[in-house]
This record gives C-alpha cells, sequence and structure tokens, in this order.
C-alpha cells in the first residue's frame, strides 16, 4: 500500500470542528475514518500515512543520567523487558497515580483470591503496588510522561520480619510518538502505546486486565520484525565509535528441514568498517539529512552481511529471516523481548519500538 | 387496590350466579344455600380477624378453642383465595407482636398468603418487632424469608428502605445473615453504600469466609460503588442467590393463579441467573466480549451529589427502566461490553459523545485485529463474534469504521473463503468511499480475489456488491431528503462528500461491477446462477433516480447485456426486460423534471444513447425479427451466416424462436391448434395468434416483458412491419 502523500498531514490538529446542525441520527458522524479525506476528527487515517519511517536520527550521546532518577534508570536497563501494544487510554490521569495504585493492588488480592471481596482503600499486606511517573523520559512536548509500575510482595514463606521484594515491575511509554497521531486524540484519552513487563505471567495478565477494565484499552503483543531488528543493527553499530559494541550477533532461521538456525556473529571492528564502507558520505547527503540514517544504508549493510556470509558458506540468508540482535549495547528478539544494556541507547531504542507499537494501532 | 379487586370478583360471581337462577329453578335454590353459606364463612372470617387483632396480650394458648377455631377460619381463607391488605396487617401484628407467645406466631406466619398485595407499612412495622420483642431465631428466619417470597407483591418500597441501616444491623446475627443479605440485596440504592457498610460485610467475610451471599451484595455494592470494594467472582459460581425452600411459594402461586391475578414476577425475579461462562480457558481472548461494569474512575469535575444520581448501565433490566433513566445513564467501564446486550445496543444508538465510540471502536479495532489478521482462526468462537458483530451492525444500520478499517487490511491477505458469508456481510456494510481511494482499497483486492476464485465466492461478492450499493444509495437517499438543497453526506459519515462525489463513487461501483460481471460471466460460461446475481445488482443500479433520488444512471456493459438477452432460460430474459423498463421510466423522468425544473442534470447524453441503443437491438431482436441489422453491436459476416445453414437466423431470436421461449411457443401452438400435427411456429405471427402469444407469455408470469412490451412498443401491429418507434430521449 502506498503511502497517500502529504495532504494528510497537513489537517489541522486544532479540531476545529464545524458543529453541524443536530440530527436525528448523528451516530455516524463521529466515526473516526480510516481514509485521508478530511477527517471531522483530524486523524491521520491508519491505512495510509502511519508506516515505519524511512529515515531516523542517529543516537546521540545522550546522558539521561542528568534528567532521570539513577535508580528509576537502573531499573530500566540491564534487564529483559516483554513488550506489548495498548491502545489509548480513556480517562487516564497521571495525577492520579496514588489512587491507581490503591486500586491496583486491591485488584490483585481479589484476583488472587476469587470470591473475596476487598476493600479498595485498605493498604494490603501482600501486595504493595506503587504507579509513579517515571520523571524526564520524554522526548517531545507532545509525549505523555512514562508511568512506571511496581509490584512488591513478600515471598510465600518469609520470615516475618523480612521486607517486601519486588516481584513485578512494567512501564507504559511514549517517545517521540507520532505528532499525527497524538494530537487526532482527543484529551479524554492518553497515549502510551509501548508496554513493557517483567515478572510473573500472571502479574502482568492480572496486570492487564486492571488496565483494561479501568482505562478501556486493549493489549496485544508486540512483535520485533525483520525491518525493526535490521534498523536495530543499524542503529547499534552506528554507536561503535561512542561506546564499544564488543561484538555484533545475529540469529537468522533459514526454512529447511530440519529447521535451520544460523547464529551469526561479527567482529565489532568488522562490522564498524563496512558500515563506514556502506554509509552515504555526509557531504552527499542533503543539509537536513545530517545524522541521520537511511532505509537504503541499513539494507545495503544488511544485503553485505549477507553477501559477506554466502562467500563464505555458500549460504544465502536472504531467504532466512532475522529473530534476534544483539550487541554489547542490547538485545532484540523478534519475540518482543527486549534489553537494553546502555543508558545512553535508551531514548534511541525506545523511540524505534514506539514506532512499532503506533503501527500496531487497529485506528 | 386489594379491595376493588375483592369486590369485582364477587360482583363477577354474584353476576354470573344470576344468570345461572334465570335458567333453572332447581339449581338457584342449590346456588342460594352456596351463597349463604359463603357469606356465613365471610362472617366467620371477618369475625376471627377481628378476634386476632383485639386479642389481649397474654391470653393462655393451650386449650384456647377460640384460638383454634379462628386459626383454622384463617388458614383455610389464606390458602383457598389469599388474605386481604387489612387482614395481612393484623395478622402479622398479631404474630410479631408475640401477643399469644411463639407458637401461634409461626402457625399464623406461615399462612400469610395475600391475595393481592402486602401493605408497606405492615412489614415495616414487623421488622420493628425483631428488635422488640424477644422472637426466636428460627421465626425471625421465617419472617425474614417471608418478606422475601412476598417482596415483589409489596405495595411500595421507600419506606423499607428507609429503614435500610436498620435492616442492615441485623446483618451481624449468623442465621439471619444470609436472608438479610438478599434482602438488602433487593433493597439496595446507590446512596446505601457506605464505607463503614462496606468494612461490616468485609469483616463478616473474614469470619465466615467465602460465602455466596456475602459475595453477591458485595458485587452489588461494587457495580455501585466500584471505588470502595473490590472483587472477582469466580467463572464457575452462579450469580444470584440461591432458591430457599420456601413453604409460601406454591401456596401462592395456586392463590395467584386462582384469584386470576398475573403478579407474573414473584421471586423468581430478584434472581439474574447469567449464562454460564465456558469455563474452559480460551485462546482467543480478545473474542470475549468483556462483561457489563461500572466505571472506576469517572470524570473528575462531575461532583459527588450529581454522580449519586447515575444509574449504571448494568442495573438496567427493561426498555423501560431505560427510558425513565435516559437521561442519567452511566456508561460502563468498557465499551466493548455494550455489543453483548441488546438493551445497551439500544443505548448505544443514541450515544453521540465521540470518544465513547472511539473507545468501542479501539476495542473492536484490536479484537478484529489480533483475532483475523495477525492470526487467521476459524473457531466457533470466531464465527460467533462475527455473526454477533453482524447482528450489531444490521440493528445499527451501519457499519463501524475499525471494522472498515480491518477489512481494507484484510481484504489483501483474505484467501476468499475463510468465513466468507461473515467477512461479505460485514464488507456490504463499509460506508461511501472517495472515488480517488475506492480502487486501491476495495476494487484491487476485489479483483484479484475474485478472478481466482470459484463460482460460489462470485455470486457472493456479486450479492455484496449490490447490498453495499442499496447501502449508499439509501444512505443518499434519507440524508439528501434531510438536508435539503445541501445534499452532502458529511452529516453522517466522517467523510466530507459532495453530491458529485457521492456520484464519481456510485458510478465507479457500478462500472467495477459491470468489469467484473463481464468477465465473470464469460470465465463461467454465462452461468445462470452468476447471471441472476448479477442482475439482481442492475435491478438496483437502473432505480437510482427514481427510487433513490440520485440523478445518475449507468447502463449495463455489453458484457452482460447480451448475454442475458441471449440467455437460454426465460427468466433472465425477463429480468433483463424489466431492468430496461426500469432504465427507461428513470431515464424518461430524469428528462422531465430536467425540463420542468431547468436544472442541469449530469446524466450524460452518453447514457442515452446507449440506452436507446440497447433498446433497439432488443426490439429488434424479440419483436422485429431483424436481429442482423446494421448499427448493431453483432457484426456477423453474411457468408459465415450463410454457412450455418440457419433458415432466416435474423428471426432465430424473436419471441418465438428465441432458445429461451421456443419451449413456449411449441406450447402455446398445441393449445391453439390442437388438431395440427405439424407444428408451424411461423403461423403464430399472424395477427391474432401473436396477440394471444403474447397474452399466454405474460400469463405465465413474465411481469418483465410485459412492462417492457407496453412501455417500449408503441404500435402494436403485425410483425415484420415497420413498427415500435422506441427511440426516445
Amino acid at each position: 500500500m502506498e503511502p497517500l502523500g502529504e495532504s494528510v498531514m497537513r489537517t489541522p490538529h486544532n479540531g476545529a470542528v464545524v458543529q453541524r446542525r443536530s440530527k436525528t441520527r448523528s451516530y455516524r458522524r463521529s466515526y473516526r475514518s480510516c481514509l485521508g479525506t478530511t477527517s471531522r476528527l483530524c486523524l491521520t487515517p491508519a491505512l495510509t500515512t502511519r508506516r515505519l519511517n524511512a529515515s531516523r536520527r542517529a543516537v546521540k550521546p545522550q546522558t539521561l543520567t542528568e534528567r532521570v532518577d539513577p535508580a528509576h534508570l537502573a531499573l530500566l536497563v540491564k534487564s529483559e523487558w516483554q513488550l506489548s501494544y495498548v491502545t489509548p487510554l480513556y480517562q487516564f490521569r497521571h495525577t492520579q497515580l496514588k489512587s491507581y495504585s490503591k486500586q491496583l493492588s486491591a485488584f490483585i488480592v481479589a484476583e488472587r483470591q476469587q470470591g473475596l471481596a476487598v476493600e479498595v482503600s485498605e493498604l494490603q499486606n501482600s501486595y504493595r503496588v506503587s504507579l509513579s511517573v517515571l520523571q524526564g523520559l520524554t522526548e517531545s512536548e507532545n509525549d505523555p510522561e512514562t508511568v512506571l509500575i511496581q509490584i512488591h510482595s513478600k515471598p510465600l514463606f518469609a520470615k516475618q520480619d523480612e521486607p517486601q521484594r519486588s516481584v513485578w515491575s512494567g512501564w507504559l511509554t511514549c517517545i517521540q510518538g507520532s505528532p499525527e497521531y497524538l494530537c487526532s486524540l482527543s484529551k479524554d484519552f492518553t497515549c502510551l502505546p509501548l508496554f513493557g513487563s517483567r515478572g510473573p505471567e500472571y502479574l502482568s495478565r492480572v496486570v492487564k486486565s486492571w488496565f483494561q477494565k479501568t482505562f478501556d484499552c486493549c493489549f496485544g503483543p508486540l512483535e520485533i520484525n525483520h525491518t525493526s531488528l535490521q534498523w536495530f543493527v543499524a542503529l547499534w553499530v552506528d554507536c561503535h565509535s561512542q561506546s564499544n559494541i564488543q561484538h555484533l550477533k545475529m540469529l537468522w532461521t533459514v526454512p529447511a528441514e530440519p529447521p535451520l538456525q544460523i547464529m551469526y556473529t561479527v567482529d565489532p571492528q568488522d562490522a564498524w568498517d563496512l558500515w563506514n564502507s556502506v554509509k552515504k558520505e555526509e557531504a552527499a547527503k542533503e543539509a537536513e539529512e545530517v545524522g541521520c540514517i537511511e532505509l537504503e544504508e541499513v539494507s545495503g549493510y544488511l544485503e553485505a552481511l549477507k553477501s559477506h556470509f554466502y562467500r563464505h558458506f555458500r549460504l544465502d540468508l536472504s531467504a532466512g529471516i532475522l529473530t534476534q540482535v544483539s550487541t554489547a549495547l542490547g538485545l532484540a528478539k523478534d519475540t518482543g523481548r527486549i534489553k537494553m544494556s546502555n543508558s545512553r541507547h535508551v531514548i534511541a531504542t525506545l523511540t524505534l519500538l514506539t514506532e512499532c507499537a503506533l503501527l500496531k494501532m487497529p485506528i | 387496590m386489594a379491595d376493588t379487586l375483592n369486590l369485582s370478583d364477587s360482583d363477577r360471581s354474584s353476576s354470573s350466579d344470576q344468570s345461572v337462577t334465570n335458567r333453572s329453578n332447581n339449581r338457584s335454590l342449590r346456588i342460594a344455600e352456596k351463597e349463604r353459606r359463603k357469606n356465613e364463612a365471610e362472617d366467620s372470617f371477618v369475625l376471627a380477624v377481628k378476634y386476632f387483632s383485639e386479642v389481649e396480650e397474654g391470653t393462655p394458648v393451650f386449650g384456647n378453642d377460640q384460638l383454634d377455631r379462628n386459626l383454622e377460619v384463617v388458614e383455610k381463607v389464606a390458602f383457598s383465595k389469599g388474605l386481604s391488605p387489612e387482614a395481612i396487617s393484623v395478622l402479622l401484628e398479631f404474630a410479631m407482636s408475640l401477643c399469644m407467645g411463639n407458637s401461634p406466631c409461626v402457625r399464623v406466619l406461615k399462612c400469610l398468603i395475600p391475595a393481592s398485595v402486602v401493605p408497606q407499612q405492615a412489614v415495616v412495622r414487623a421488622v420493628v418487632w425483631l428488635n422488640v420483642s424477644k422472637i426466636p431465631i428460627s421465626t425471625q428466619v421465617l419472617f425474614i424469608k417471608w418478606v422475601l417470597t412476598v417482596f415483589d407483591l409489596i405495595d411500595a418500597k421507600d419506606q423499607l428502605r428507609a429503614i435500610y441501616g436498620f435492616i442492615f444491623s441485623f446483618i451481624t446475627e449468623e442465621n439471619l445473615c444470609p436472608y438479610i443479605c438478599h434482602l438488602l440485596y433487593l433493597l439496595t440504592r446507590k446512596e446505601n453504600v457506605h464505607l463503614y457498610r462496606v468494612r461490616k460485610l468485609l469483616e463478616l467475610q473474614s469470619k465466615l469466609g467465602r460465602q455466596p451471599f456475602l459475595m453477591h451484595l458485595l458485587s452489588l455494592y461494587k457495580v455501585f460503588c466500584p471505588e470502595l470494594v473490590t472483587l472477582s467472582i469466580p467463572s464457575r459460581i452462579r450469580s444470584g442467590f440461591k432458591s430457599y425452600n420456601l413453604p409460601w411459594k406454591s401456596a401462592l402461586m395456586g392463590v395467584q393463579k386462582r384469584n386470576g391475578l398475573q403478579v407474573s414476577s414473584s421471586i423468581s425475579s430478584a434472581f439474574t441467573v447469567k449464562e454460564k461462562s465456558i469455563s474452559r480457558k480460551r485462546k482467543h481472548c480478545h473474542l470475549d466480549l468483556p462483561a457489563l461494569s461500572s466505571a472506576l474512575n469517572k470524570e473528575p469535575q462531575s461532583d459527588l451529589t450529581s454522580r449519586r444520581k447515575m444509574v449504571p448501565l448494568v442495573q438496567l433490566s427493561s426498555f423501560s427502566q431505560m427510558l425513565k433513566n435516559m437521561h442519567r445513564i452511566e456508561l460502563p467501564a468498557q465499551m466493548g461490553s455494550l455489543l453483548g446486550s441488546s438493551l445497551a445496543l439500544q443505548y448505544l444508538d443514541c450515544v453521540q459523545e465521540e470518544s465513547t465510540l472511539l473507545r468501542l471502536n479501539f476495542w473492536l479495532g484490536c479484537a478484529l485485529h489480533e483475532e483475523f489478521l495477525f492470526c487467521s482462526q476459524t473457531s466457533e468462537e470466531a464465527l460467533q463474534f462475527l455473526n454477533n458483530l453482524l447482528s450489531v451492525q444490521h440493528f445499527l444500520q451501519e457499519g463501524f469504521s475499525s471494522s472498515e478499517a480491518f477489512l481494507y487490511k484484510f481484504l489483501n491477505v483474505w484467501d476468499g473463503s475463510l468465513l466468507r458469508p461473515q467477512i461479505l456481510g460485514l464488507l456490504s456494510n463499509i460506508p461511501v468511499i472517495p472515488s480517488t481511494q475506492i480502487g486501491r482499497l476495495l476494487f484491487e483486492p476485489l479483483t484479484q480475489l475474485f478472478f481466482t476464485s470459484s463460482l460460489f465466492f462470485k455470486c457472493g461478492l456479486m450479492e455484496c456488491l449490490n447490498n453495499m450499493l442499496l447501502k449508499w444509495l439509501t444512505w443518499h437517499s434519507v440524508y439528501a431528503l434531510e438536508d435539503d438543497l445541501d445534499i452532502s453526506l458529511n452529516s453522517h459519515t466522517s467523510i466530507n462528500i459532495t453530491l458529485s462525489g457521492f456520484k464519481d463513487s456510485v458510478m465507479e461501483l457500478v462500472h467495477f461491477v459491470g468489469r467484473l460481471a463481464s468477465l465473470g460471466l464469460q470465465l463461467e460460461g454465462c452461468n445462470t446462477l452468476l447471471l441472476s446475481f448479477i442482475l439482481d445488482f442492475y435491478e438496483t443500479a437502473s432505480d437510482t433516480f427514481l427510487k433513490f433520488d440520485l440523478p445518475l444512471v449507468v447502463m449495463p456493459p455489453p458484457g452482460v447485456f447480451y448475454p442475458a438477452l441471449l440467455a437460454t432460460d426465460p427468466v433472465s430474459v425477463d429480468r433483463l426486460a424489466y431492468i430496461m423498463h426500469r432504465y427507461k421510466l428513470n431515464l424518461t423522468s430524469a428528462k422531465s423534471q430536467e425540463k420542468r425544473t431547468e436544472q442541469a442534470f449530469h446524466i450524460s447524453r452518453q447514457t442515452f444513447l446507449e440506452f436507446n441503443h440497447y433498446l433497439v437491438f432488443m426490439v429488434n431482436c424479440l419483436w422485429n425479427c431483424r436481429m442482423f441489422h446494421a448499427n448493431t453491436d453483432l457484426h456477423v459476416r453474411e457468408e459465415l451466416l450463410h454457412k450455418s445453414n440457419v433458415p432466416q437466423p435474423w428471426a432465430r431470436f424473436d419471441f418465438i424462436h428465441h432458445p429461451a421461449f421456443m419451449s413456449y411457443a411449441v406450447d402455446f401452438h398445441q393449445k391453439c391448434w390442437p388438431g395440427r400435427k405439424a407444428v408451424d411456429l411461423d403461423s403464430i405471427k399472424q395477427s391474432k395468434p401473436w396477440s394471444w402469444y403474447l397474452e399466454y407469455l405474460f400469463n405465465q408470469g413474465f411481469d418483465g416483458l410485459k412492462d417492457f412490451v407496453h412501455s417500449s412498443i408503441t404500435k402494436q401491429v403485425t410483425p415484420g412491419d415497420e413498427r415500435g418507434d422506441s427511440q426516445r430521449r
């Protein structure tokens, strides 16, 4: 499907909706159009414009530590997150996080002991839930603040005085989400499309179910597709000059009988040299594109890696798909698991993932 | 009310008695005797009730013949006719005050069968007695059970609700607790739910454990105040209170039946027995409709008093209730839940707020994408889900935008057979697409599917496109009328479409179907079934001006017209004739309106030319026997015609020799000239038999042909002559 072009992007966001004459049947008019014409809700149509960017900024060395609480940052990096996408939250207020914490903890307790009612305002002994704003983790002014969810609990056979431990954590974020999409939503909705979680599956399920019931949103698995994984390869290799990637590992799955998995490891210096040879000269680029990585550069790089592999092993990787990428900076799996090992690249990673999540939005 | 009922009852019986007396004297004596006895019984009943109202406290029970006698009288009346409201008041007062101790109290309670209603006042007084006199627990339980049984017959509930807190206080009594919980469940309103009551119930819960009665009351509290209490009910537990073994129930039903009263709801209405959800773990979690539940975090600005007045949608159980509370209905926490209840759908139809519909669309879109686009499946649940969605869209008479967005994506990956009826059903609901995009979104994927799929898919798609056209045209005709001059569709689609834009889209659609149909007929060897679906479409397309007020007429392409005209089955020819007749009516009335209002209509000259062209050919072919005339689309070389050895090739497709009508001609010939051995069809062409033959054909039900002949062939002269000035513009 081809993009429609710019006409759609220019729809005004301020929602200058003309009040129509009152009708007996005005039901249909509030529908979001999925077409590109001037929609009443001024939404960028789902089908036509939302695609993965073909060009993105190279990672700037960012010192997030200045903006973000180091404790929070430490929580975010160094662990593997399972990703989901979330449709916009209805009536979510960043100011109400305290009361949400109480509600969620009561909900978890109620779910654990089916059939027993739980008072909401009471402090729960078994589970302590805290929802908090992860201050500073935003990039553009349209992005809503990231929300961090932590669940603490005592182990089953704990001693009386043993402190509660963190058993589950998760976050909802939106980094550099498409401004067209964000602005098109009415103020009743908060768009935090990317959800990462870590911890026991049943807690993830309960937390999701509470969000669904409370903010009328939906969760779905977010896989990282072939193209996005290629982007991760390029983004990480491009950082080698700033922080050593140590190795570039790619896992390819080749459709053979029996299924063949190939781990392709590249020496960091070789990867860097190859990347430089593929990358266009800065001077050749137009002024505004300086510092950007183009999609053709990415696919050119992957082509070069594949042909190198072919030369050695007589095996064409084009037939297979990339399922996992890892460097010292991070790890990404096609099943939707991500690990960000270096705090300097958190923003770039989350930006790409936010984009993927927004692509999954049904409308 | 009870009095009047009783009155009318006796009236009826006496009047019927009279009529009987007139008939037979002998019987009247018997009746009179009966009447006398009845009066006596009534008198004794009145006396008995009087006894109970006046009996002094502390009167001994044992050996009290008077008491026994009166009790017997009361019991007899109660179980046969039921007790009047006054009698109930008196007896309840007698029993609950423990005037004569416990044993008569129990006996009286057991026979308290109301004939019509129970006065609220009496129940309230009795509840007060619960606290004052020292009634044994078992009797208290009996009393509460009685209240539960007759709850629907209590004439008002406002005073009972006023003593909610008083009733609530009995909850600590362990034996009474289940029944009190049930009574509270029936009485609870939003304003009764308070934190201290929640805490009291939770305290009880920790003492008694998982008790269904506590759970149900708490879950009702959760409906009203989800911010106070939360609870998840295991799916295996049936909702509703358990049905106790209530001694009055059968007697009450018997009395009501005898009195001819239909207090339909008795106690059973208090139980909402939900459909048991399938307990096995579902793989397709997105296909479950969420349950209706009240929202937890409401608009923060709405103040407490106005929030108190809101009615959660879950609490409404009938349409009249909904109408009464229309202005203060509180939407559920998850909009998707509306799709599961027919009552909620009625409300959805009046919802104006955009974010509300957006919530619904997010949910629906997510479910469709997750379950059908990202993983295809054909499970029973998927089928049920789509059928449900279809019936909802049918009810609302329009499609959801999320299902539209889903379809545009899905068509590109669809194999054309997965859930075909459902997908085509959803497809026919999509609103008008601007003509600039209709090709890319709709025609490209559909063309691919059409040419690679079976005959049945082709027929299904034709039907779907016909429905789509019908819906578009209907929207137009409804909203064009509303908008007067400003004929645009922007009032009901989010896309601004002007009249000319709308016309373009419709034209694109009709042309697209024309292309598909022409090629489809070729591919399938002019299959009759496919042709029939195609003609369905053109029946709609031919009437755009007269039926739907849209100044646009598009003729079928030759690839459809000729196969239909030369079809071997008479039905297709007949339907084509009908379609041509409708085209003619539409074109002529458009023309005359154009002249009258001097408005520039945009029905192009080309359309008129095409129509005339078809019409001339049709008349020449069926009527004039001049089929291979010059200026027609069918060019067959003379030599080829010679070679075929067909005699009089130009007449082979007239009404007599047309393969579709030949059998009728032969049949007609036999009926007309029964004696003749040799069949000479040409003899029908003489003036008289020809008109008889036409009459005969029309009588076979070929109304299309009849309309066509009457409207397009003006001079009825013998065939062969120059006739039928059919050229009209």
